[in-house]
C-alpha cells in the first residue's frame, strides 16, 4: 500500500512533465547566490544564516553577507537547507538494458553505451536531490560489465552526463544472482555455470588467471616491438579481459554485489591472492559481521537501511548495519538500487539515526561524502566547500525530516529542478496534452474496444521488469 | 486504355514463346532478354526528377532502357505505341529498405523438445531461429555479416506484387533479423529469376542491434555492443594476420581462415556502407558512435527521431532511410486506463514532420516502407509528410533520385533520363492524389501487370455492414521465434464493435482495442503472459473466408506472425 501510494504520489506530481527551463537557468555563467540559509556542509560542520555563491558552476564562497554579480540570481534561504546533491551509489537508472545475463564474465559489456539521458526517472530523482548517480551492470554475473558515473543531467546530450575523472569501475555479483539459484531458465535456455558459491569463486579465479596470462601476452608484444622485431603482428585485444587487467593494475574500481559474510571474505581473500582492491562491497547485508575485514581491506560498504528477507541469503540482515560497519571503520553509503528508493534517500540516511544512533552529520554523510569517496569523486563534491562543484540541493526544511521537500537541485550551478518551475508549467503541460490528443495520429482507432483486464498492481521497482532485457527478475 | 492492354498481352505471350528460340541466338545480353521490349509511350505528362517536368511529350523505352525522351521525340517504327493522353509518367519509386522476397523464419522445434530438460547442464549453443543462415560459419545466426540477402531471395510472391502494384519498382532488401543481419542486395520487382532481380549486390552490410533470443551471448543491448566491437576489432586483426602471412608465407604458420570476419573487411576499409537500423535520437546517436569508433561508413535507417540529431547527421553525410510508417495510436480510449506519456504523444505528431527538416537542416534522406502491414500507407503517409511541411518535389525525390544517390545507383536509376533503366511509373492523376489511378509499370522496360486493390473485391463483405465479419471460433498458430504456440481466439462482431476473448499458450485474456477494416483487416490487442512476463500483445492481420494471417507485435521483440482458421462457418449477426 505505501509503495502504491509513492507511486500515485510520484506520478500526479511529475508524469509526463518535461523540465522546459530558462534559457538563464541552464547557463553556466550565471552565478547564484542563496542568501542566509542554514548549510549542511558535511565536513565542516552545520553553517547558520549562510550566505552561498555559486560562480562557474563551482562553489565560489561561503559566509555571511556576501556580494554577488550584478544580474546574479538571488535566492532567499531564509528557513531552508542547503545540503550537496545526495550520490546514489548503486543505481540502474537511464540503463535501457541491466543485464547480459548471457555468461558468467561479461566484463565486456558496458552501460555507457545504453544510456538514456531522457529518463523520467532522473527527473524524480533530481526532485529528490540526487544528483549523482553511479549506474551499474545487473548482477547476473560473478564479473559483470562496466560502470558509469553520471551528474543526472536530464534532457542534456549524453556526454554531458558523464561524470569527469570519476574511476572506471566494474561490477563484481556473489551468491544468489550469480548462480541462478532462484532464476528459471526461460524457454530454449537451460542452466548457467556456477551454480553454487563455489563455482562464483572458480569463474573469478579463472577469470583474472586469463586476464594475467593476457596481460603478459601484451607485454611481451611491446617488448618485442621494442626490439623491432619484425613482421609482428599484435595479440587480439580482448575486450572481456582488458577490464580486468585494468583491476588488476588499480585502474579500475571494483563493485561487488554480495549478501553473506562468507562470500565477502572470500572475495577479499581472491583479491589478496590476485593483488587488486575492492572498492565497494554492494548491499553487504550481512557486512556488519565482518565489518572489521572489510574495513581493514580497506574497502566501502554501499547498503540497504532496513531491506529484509525478501530471500534467503537477506534473512541476517538488519537495520543497524550502517552504524555497526560505521563504529568498526568502514566507509558506508546508502544507496537505491531503485528508480523509485532514489527519490528518497534522505529518509534511507535519516534511519541510520533511528537504528544505531548515527549523529546528523554522519546519517547525511551516508548519502554525500560517503558515496563520493566510494566514487573516487569526493575532491568535486559529496560536501559543500569553496571550489567545490556546485551540486546542491535547497531543501524546504531539514533533509532529515519526512516533511521536507527539495525546492531546487543544481548541477554545475545550473538549475536541473526547481519546484516552482515545475509548478507553473503543469497548465502549459496539460494544455499541450489536450492539443496533442486531439491531433490525428493519437486519436484512438475506431472499431470500439472492450474493457482491458486489469493487471495488477504495477511494479515499484523498475528491477522488478528488468528494463526488458532479458526479461529476468532482477532483485536487488 | 483498353485498346493498348490486349497488345501488351499479345507481345508478352509472344515474348515468352520466343524466349527459348532467342536464348539460342548469338549470345548478347539484350539478346537474352528478348529483343522486341521497344515501346513508346506519347504525349504524355514526363516527370523526369532530373529536370523541369515535360508537359508533353514522349518517352522511347528499348531493350530495357530509356532510349529516348523529350517533346520531340518521335515513336520509333518497331515500338508499341501506348497513347499517354491525359497520362503522367514518373521514374518508377524506390523504397530504400525492406525484406521484400527474403523467407520468412520458419516455425523452429518447440523449446520443451530439446534435449537436457534445462537440468544442471551448462549453457549450450542452440541456433536461432532464422532462414538466413551462413555454412560453415565460425559465428552463431544473427552475428553473420557473411550472410548475402542475394542467396535467399525469391522472385515473385504477393508482398513483392503489392509494392509494384503501389508503384515500387526498385527496392533494397535485407535479411530480417539479426545483429550483423547480412548484406543486402538491390533489386528490380520484376523477373522470373533472382539473377534478373538483382541491380546491384551486395550493397550494404545491415546492423539490427537486436539481441539473440536463444540464450546466446549476447542477449541485451549491452551485450550487442560489445558483440559488435570485438568483431570488428577481431576482423581488424584478421586482415593485419592475412597480410604477414601474405608477406612471408615461409615460416609462418598459416592463420585460419574466417568468412565471417572477412566479410567484415570491405566495411572497414570504407568500401561497404553499414546500414544501422535507429530510430530514437539516443539509438542514432550511439550507431554514430560506434560508426566514428571504427570509421565506418555509416547510414541509419528507421529515423524516427532523425530530425534531433541533424545537424549532427550532415556534419558527418550520413544519411537516413527514414520510415514512412509513422506510430500512430492503436489503442482505445479507456477511462480507467493510464494516460499516455507525453512523449509518446508528441511522438505521433511529430514522425510526419521529420522529413521536411531534414530537409531544412540539409540532412540526406531517402523514404523507405518501414515494414509497414499495407503498402497502400505507402503514398498515403507521403502526403501526410507533404502536408507536414516537405515540399512535393523533395517528396518526390525522396523516393526515385535520393535513394538512388545513397544507395550508389544514381547512374543508372532514379530519374527518367536515356541511358537509365526504364523503371517508370505511369498514372492518372497526380502520383500524391488520393484518387490517381497507376496505369502502368515498367520495370526493367517492360510493363507489369497490375492489379490494384478493390475494396470491393474483398472476401465475405455483408451487405449494410461493409465489413468482413470476424465471429466464430479461430484456431491461432503463433510464431515469435521461439517456436509455436497455439491459441484460441473467439470473435463477435456487431457491426463495427469487434470483441472477443483468446485462451492458450499465451494464458487467457479479452482482446481490446479492437477494430476490423472493410478488406477484411482485424486488428486487436491481448494480455499475454510469454517467457514469465506480462505483455500486451499486438495482432494485425487479414481474413480471408475462413483463414487469418498477420503479424504479432511484442514490445521489446521482434515481431512475430500468426496464422488462423476458424472451425466453423461465421454466424450471421441476426442469428444471436
Amino acid at each position: 500500500m505505501r509503495r502504491l501510494l509513492i507511486y500515485l504520489v510520484g506520478c500526479s506530481l511529475f508524469a509526463g512533465f518535461l523540465p522546459a527551463a530558462t534559457a538563464q537557468d541552464r547557463s553556466p555563467l550565471t552565478e547564484t547566490i542563496i542568501r542566509n540559509a542554514t548549510v549542511l556542509t558535511i565536513t565542516r560542520g552545520t553553517l547558520t544564516n549562510t550566505d552561498v555563491l555559486i560562480r562557474n558552476g563551482k562553489i565560489a564562497a561561503l559566509g555571511k553577507n556576501l556580494k554577488a554579480a550584478a544580474g546574479a540570481r538571488v535566492i532567499d534561504g531564509t528557513g531552508k537547507y542547503v545540503m550537496p546533491g545526495i550520490v546514489d551509489c548503486h543505481s540502474h537508472s537511464m540503463l535501457d538494458t541491466i543485464n547480459e545475463g548471457s555468461l558468467s564474465v561479461t566484463s565486456m559489456a558496458r552501460t555507457r553505451d545504453v544510456l538514456n539521458p531522457n529518463d523520467i526517472d532522473l527527473y524524480r530523482g533530481l526532485a529528490g536531490g540526487v544528483t549523482t548517480l553511479n549506474l551499474l551492470h545487473g548482477s547476473a554475473n560473478a564479473i559483470g560489465g562496466l560502470n558509469t558515473v553520471v551528474k543526472m543531467k536530464f534532457g542534456r546530450p549524453v556526454e554531458e552526463f558523464i561524470f569527469p575523472g570519476a574511476m572506471p569501475g566494474i561490477k563484481f555479483a556473489l551468491g544468489e544472482n550469480p548462480k541462478r539459484s532462484s532464476f528459471q531458465p526461460q524457454p530454449g535456455q537451460t542452466r548457467r555455470y556456477p551454480a553454487t558459491r563455489m563455482g562464483v569463486e572458480e569463474v573469478i579465479r579463472d577469470a583474472f588467471t586469463r586476464a594475467r596470462d593476457y596481460q603478459k601476452t601484451w607485454a611481451e608484444h611491446r617488448a618485442a616491438v621494442a626490439r623491432r622485431e619484425k613482421n609482428l603482428v599484435a595479440p587480439r585485444r580482448d575486450l572481456q579481459l582488458e577490464p580486468l587487467v585494468e583491476v588488476l593494475e588499480g585502474k579500475r574500481l571494483v563493485h561487488a554485489h554480495c549478501y553473506r559474510a562468507d562470500e565477502i571474505l572470500m572475495l577479499i581473500n581472491v583479491a589478496n591472492e590476485f593483488g587488486f582492491k575492492i572498492k565497494t562491497f554492494q548491499h553487504t547485508l550481512e557486512g556488519y559481521k565482518v565489518a572489521k575485514e572489510i574495513a581493514q581491506h580497506g574497502a566501502g560498504a554501499s547498503i540497504f537501511a532496513d531491506n529484509w528477507s525478501y530471500k534467503i541469503e537477506a534473512y541476517d540482515a538488519i537495520p543497524y548495519n550502517a552504524a555497526i560497519m560505521t563504529r568498526a571503520g568502514v566507509n558506508v553509503s546508502m544507496n537505491s538500487d531503485s528508480d523509485e528508493r532514489a527519490r528518497r534517500l534522505n529518509i534511507e540516511a535519516a534511519k541510520a539515526m533511528r537504528y544505531g544512533d548515527l549523529s546528523e552529520e554522519e546519517a547525511l554523510k551516508l548519502i554525500t561524502w560517503n558515496p563520493a569517496w566510494q566514487l573516487g569523486i569526493h575532491d568535486r563534491v559529496g560536501s559543500i566547500e569553496v571550489g567545490k562543484d556546485a551540486d546542491v540541493a535547497i531543501w524546504n526544511g531539514h533533509p532529515l525530516s519526512v516533511y521536507s521537500r527539495v525546492d531546487t537541485t543544481f548541477i554545475d550551478g545550473q538549475v536541473f529542478f526547481d519546484r516552482q518551475q515545475d509548478l507553473a508549467r503543469r497548465a502549459d503541460a496539460q494544455r499541450e496534452r489536450a492539443a496533442l490528443e486531439a491531433a490525428e495520429p493519437n486519436r484512438p482507432p475506431a472499431g470500439g474496444a472492450s474493457p482491458r483486464t486489469p493487471r495488477g498492481r504495477r511494479p515499484a521497482h523498475d528491477d522488478d521488469l528488468g528494463k526488458g532485457d532479458t526479461g529476468e527478475v532482477e532483485q536487488p | 486504355m483498353p485498346r493498348v492492354y490486349p497488345r501488351i498481352a499479345i507481345v508478352m505471350a509472344t515474348s515468352i514463346v520466343l524466349l527459348p528460340l532467342l536464348s539460342l541466338a548469338p549470345s548478347s545480353i539484350n539478346a537474352q532478354r528478348g529483343s522486341l521490349d521497344t515501346y513508346a509511350i506519347t504525349n504524355a505528362r514526363i516527370v523526369t526528377v532530373s529536370g523541369v517536368p515535360i508537359e508533353r511529350g514522349t518517352i522511347v523505352i528499348r531493350d530495357g532502357l530509356i532510349a529516348g525522351v523529350g517533346a520531340n521525340v518521335t515513336a520509333p517504327a518497331d515500338a508499341r505505341i501506348i497513347d499517354g493522353a491525359g497520362l503522367t509518367i514518373y521514374p518508377g519509386l524506390i523504397d530504400s529498405s525492406t525484406s521484400l522476397g527474403i523467407p520468412q523464419a520458419l516455425p523452429s522445434p518447440s523449446p520443451s523438445a530439446a534435449p537436457g530438460g534445462g537440468g544442471g547442464g551448462f549453457a549450450q549453443l542452440r541456433p536461432q531461429t532464422s532462414t538466413t543462415v551462413a555454412l560453415n560459419s565460425t559465428q552463431p545466426p544473427g552475428l553473420q555479416p557473411e550472410v548475402l540477402a542475394e542467396d535467399f531471395l525469391r522472385p515473385g510472391g504477393e508482398q513483392i506484387e503489392a509494392a509494384r502494384n503501389a508503384g515500387i519498382t526498385t527496392a533494397l532488401t535485407a535479411p530480417r533479423q539479426g545483429i550483423w543481419m547480412g548484406q543486402s542486395a538491390l533489386i528490380n520487382l520484376a523477373g522470373d529469376t533472382t539473377q534478373q532481380m538483382i541491380v546491384r549486390s551486395p550493397v550494404a552490410l545491415h546492423v539490427g542491434f537486436t539481441p539473440l533470443r536463444s540464450g546466446v551471448y549476447p542477449t541485451s543491448l549491452m551485450g550487442v555492443f560489445a558483440a559488435l566491437r570485438q568483431m570488428l576489432l577481431d576482423a581488424g586483426r584478421y586482415r593485419d594476420m592475412q597480410q604477414a602471412y601474405e608477406r612471408s608465407p615461409r615460416g609462418t604458420r598459416r592463420p585460419d581462415q574466417d568468412r565471417s570476419l572477412a566479410a567484415l573487411l570491405p566495411v572497414l576499409d570504407g568500401a561497404m556502407p553499414v546500414v544501422m537500423y535507429a530510430d530514437r535520437e539516443r539509438e542514432i546517436d550511439r550507431a554514430l558512435d560506434l560508426a566514428e569508433e571504427f570509421k565506418l561508413k555509416v547510414i541509419i535507417a528507421g529515423g524516427l527521431e532523425s530530425s534531433k540529431v541533424a545537424d549532427r547527421l550532415r556534419e558527418r553525410k550520413v544519411p537516413v532511410l527514414l520510415s514512412l510508417n509513422f506510430p500512430r495510436r492503436t489503442t482505445a480510449a479507456l477511462p480507467e486506463a493510464d494516460p499516455e506519456p507525453i512523449r509518446v504523444l508528441r511522438e505521433r505528431v511529430e514522425a510526419p514532420k521529420a522529413a521536411a527538416r531534414l530537409v531544412t537542416a540539409r540532412a540526406k534522406f531517402a523514404f523507405q516502407s518501414g515494414a509497414m502491414t499495407n503498402i497502400a500507407d505507402f503514398r498515403a503517409n507521403l502526403v501526410r509528410a507533404i502536408e507536414n511541411g516537405l515540399a512535393r518535389e523533395d517528396a518526390l525525390r525522396a523516393v526515385t533520385i535520393w535513394p538512388a544517390e545513397i544507395l550508389g545507383v544514381s547512374d543508372r536509376l532514379g530519374t527518367i533520363e536515356v541511358g537509365k533503366i526504364a523503371n517508370l511509373l505511369v498514372t492518372r492523376g497526380d502520383l500524391f492524389d488520393r484518387n490517381r489511378t497507376i496505369t502502368h509499370v515498367f520495370i526493367d522496360g517492360r510493363p507489369v501487370d497490375l492489379r490494384p486493390a478493390d475494396p470491393t473485391s474483398a472476401p465475405s463483405v455483408i451487405a449494410g455492414g461493409g465489413s468482413a465479419v470476424a465471429t466464430g471460433t479461430w484456431t491461432l498458430n503463433i510464431n515469435l521465434g521461439t517456436g509455436d504456440l497455439a491459441a484460441t481466439l473467439i470473435l463477435q462482431q456487431e457491426g463495427e464493435r469487434l470483441s472477443g476473448s483468446m485462451q492458450g499458450g499465451f494464458g487467457t485474456g479479452e482482446i481490446a482495442n479492437a477494430s476490423t477494416g472493410p478488406g477484411g483487416e482485424v486488428r486487436f490487442t491481448v494480455p499475454v503472459t510469454f517467457e514469465g512476463q506480462t505483455a500486451e500483445a499486438t495482432f494485425a492481420g487479414r481474413m480471408t473466408g475462413n483463414e487469418m494471417q498477420g503479424s504479432v507485435t511484442l514490445v521489446g521483440r521482434a515481431p512475430g506472425s500468426f496464422t488462423g482458421t476458424r472451425a466453423a462457418a461465421p454466424v450471421p449477426p441476426s442469428a444471436r
